[in-house]
């Protein structure tokens, strides 16, 4: 596991207004795109939503046969980085996991660039993704999916009892949420002394299925926060610790990066709020018109219909 | 004093108002029924509904020191002092508000000295009252809890905010052809019940579950007009969802909240995640903030200020919690009397980060006969 050792700082951004951009979003051209890829030494891609689709996987070969780096990053807790890279191979795309930088992931290096002591333990609400991140880690999971039965007892007399030594506790999307999950957590943090409280992620819904939207780990996180009048550290998308974490690993400055989504006031502006390059597609949530709407402040650099695009510019 | 009587016939024009208003039911919109932090300290009253204005609508996570809100006078309220006249505070108030939790009974135990306390009180012509964030029973089951110690309570004396949650739709007139969502226990669906209302949900959803496929809808009952939100110890992801979804896609669906305790004493033996939880994760997912009805929200004091005609200034407020039953008190412009039988210790009274300071403080209720006792 490679060494990333950084300042322990609170990565919560304090406000989200956006970089003003000094002109318009450019339509991204031949000209424009070749300007782009000297410019940048690693593509960020969100890929919450189903924007990875047609001519994506040449897209990506191109890229990294000129030498960028590509990161894909998403605020999904669910799978561990091995299970995305899988995910994504049945979807016809090579990733390497090194190249994942999932939530669930953020939460173990989070634990790591601070020294989170190895006898310590870690409580979590959330999918095995979470618990698998922190284990290759090297840190002890308890919670998770095998807590998704567990059901608490209230005689007088019966302790609800909890791990003493819990020193984090951390808190992602769980379609298991239940009593005694809050309960535990709520005792860790709120009687262990010390005790970190993590959020993956505070997306309020996601598109957990293809027809609706569902509650997504801002729900869970704000149960937590409800009885533990606490807050919580985050460490997904908005939050800069993730960049944070990847300037450091490529040694690279934000202004060489480029952050490729398709919504604005989350990707584009994460992008803008880091001192990003920002690209916006409009094959996910924003259309063109909302682009141009007078009330949109927020203003990619770039803006195309799809990735691939990118190859097709370039006319390679 | 001319204030104080103006005060209580607005309370009961604006709950007058409310109920006998046209049959046409108008939802009000989320923007307009506005939240409360659950911190803060304020309440005022529009002649059109018992609206309850709020700071500002961000997280839900309250802030650990009490605020004053916008256009309510900041107070510096001296330290507590120690109730040392038990007699001075009997005779000055007609009406005593106790919290249940910490100040009558602890779990299922009932503190020294409480039956001949409540006795003596009674015995002077002191009113009774008996106000509880816990929804998990109804006024009634209540009762019968009070009745199981050897408490000689009425439940027209108890007011818990399963009741509140019932009152509050009633005085807004909520209607009957529209029915309410419930994330919560046993004592939320009995009220409604009683007021007449259609409920769906409560803990027989506890059970429901969900499976994240492709192609899986999960559908909802569009005629329901309110979700409300308290305790529960059955919460799964398919209660917040059907909570969500009506929330979020029923054209003006209240979120209304029992309370936002975070956590409470459900055994004598530790705390537990409270009703604040729950509420907590609605307003995750919804990006809301609720209408709260119970404490430290002044709504079931303006209730039962109006029900009993007594004004503000003739009651007390004892409780054990600085954040909710003090702070309820001195909302509503009362007296407080803090105990330390329940969560709060005299070091967290007397800490240099608390600033919520009740008029007086004593160990436990029955300290009304000890105190008195050593003043003959």
């Amino acid at each position: 596991m490679e060494q990333v050792s950084m300042e322990a700082t609170n990565p919560n951004p304090s406000s989200m207004s956006g970089v003003a951009a000094a002109s318009a979003a450019e339509l991204l051209c031949c000209a424009n795109a070749r300007a782009l890829l000297d410019s940048v030494d690693a593509f960020l891609f969100d890929c919450d939503g189903d924007k990875l689709i047609d001519g994506v996987p040449q897209t990506l070969d191109m890229l990294r046969s000129k030498g960028k780096k590509l990161v894909f990053v998403t605020n999904n807790s669910t799978k561990s980085r091995i299970q995305y890279a899988n995910k994504f191979q049945s979807l016809g795309l090579s990733v390497n996991q090194d190249e994942i930088f999932s939530s669930s992931f953020a939460a173990a290096m989070y634990l790591k660039v601070n020294q989170f002591p190895p006898h310590k333990k870690v409580y979590v609400i959330g999918g095995e993704g979470i618990v698998q991140e922190l284990q290759l880690a090297g840190f002890t999971a308890l919670g998770g999916p095998e807590d998704a039965e567990k059901r608490a007892q209230w005689k007088s007399n019966c302790l609800f009892e909890h791990d003493k030594y819990v020193g984090a506790v951390v808190v992602g999307l769980d379609p298991d949420i239940n009593y005694y999950k809050l309960q535990y957590a709520t005792l860790c943090i709120r009687e262990n002394p010390g005790c970190l409280f993590i959020a993956t992620n505070r997306d309020s819904v996601g598109h957990m299925t293809d027809l609706q939207e569902w509650p997504g780990a801002g729900c869970m996180v704000a149960a937590v926060c409800g009885s533990t009048e606490q807050e919580p550290i985050v460490v997904g998308k908005p939050s800069t610790f993730m960049m944070d974490f990847l300037l450091q690993k490529f040694n690279v400055s934000t202004s060489r990066m480029c952050m490729v989504g398709d919504r604005l006031d989350t990707d584009i502006l994460f992008g803008q709020n880091a001192g990003c390059k920002t690209l916006l597609v409009l094959s996910g949530v924003t259309t063109q018109s909302t682009l141009d709407d007078p009330s949109n402040s927020i203003k990619p650099d770039y803006y195309t219909n799809k990735v691939s695009d990118i190859l097709s510019l370039l006319g390679e | 004093m001319a204030t104080k009587a103006a005060v209580s016939v607005s309370v009961a024009a604006s709950i007058t108002a409310a109920s006998s208003s046209s049959s046409k039911f108008v939802i009000n919109t989320p923007h307009r029924f506005l939240c409360l932090k659950r911190l803060s300290s304020f309440s005022s009253f529009s002649a059109s509904a018992l609206a309850i204005k709020c700071t500002s609508i961000s997280n839900c996570s309250p802030n650990k020191s009490a605020r004053s809100m916008e256009g309510f006078t900041t107070r510096t309220r001296a330290s507590a002092q120690p109730l040392e006249n038990a007699s001075e505070l009997i005779a000055s108030v007609e009406t005593f508000i106790f919290d249940c939790d910490g100040v009558i009974w602890k779990g299922d135990k009932l503190i020294d000295g409480v039956p001949e306390t409540l006795d003596m009180l009674r015995s002077k012509g002191k009113r009774l009252v008996f106000v509880t964030n816990n929804s998990t029973k109804s006024r009634k089951q209540y009762g019968k809890k009070f009745e199981t110690l050897g408490l000689n309570v009425n439940e027209e004396e108890i007011f818990a905010s399963s009741f509140a949650a019932a009152a509050y739709l009633k005085s807004i007139n909520f209607p009957k052809d529209k029915k309410v969502y419930v994330i919560g226990e046993d004592g939320i669906l009995k009220e409604l019940e009683l007021a007449g209302f259609q409920y769906l949900g409560g803990p027989e959803d506890g059970g429901k579950k969900i499976e994240l496929k492709p192609g899986f809808l999960m559908e909802h009952d569009k005629d329901v007009g309110a979700v409300v939100v308290g305790f529960d110890r059955y919460f799964n992801y398919y209660k917040v969802q059907y909570g969500t979804l009506c929330i979020r896609e029923n054209p003006g669906c209240l979120f209304i909240a029992t309370n936002r305790d975070a956590v409470t004493h459900l055994t004598d033996a530790q705390e537990w995640a409270g009703g604040g939880s729950m509420v907590g994760a609605i307003c995750g997912s919804t990006q809301r903030e609720p209408l709260v009805v119970g404490k430290p929200s002044t709504f079931m004091m303006d209730y039962l200020a109006n029900k009993f005609g007594i004004l503000k200034s003739q009651i007390c407020m004892v409780g054990d919690r600085l954040d909710t039953d003090i702070l309820f008190g001195q909302n509503g412009g009362c007296k407080t009397l803090l105990v330390l039988s329940g969560v709060t210790s005299l070091s967290m009274l007397q800490s240099p980060s608390n600033s919520i300071q009740p008029d007086f403080y004593t160990n436990k209720i029955s300290d009304f006969l000890s105190i008195k006792a050593a003043t003959l």
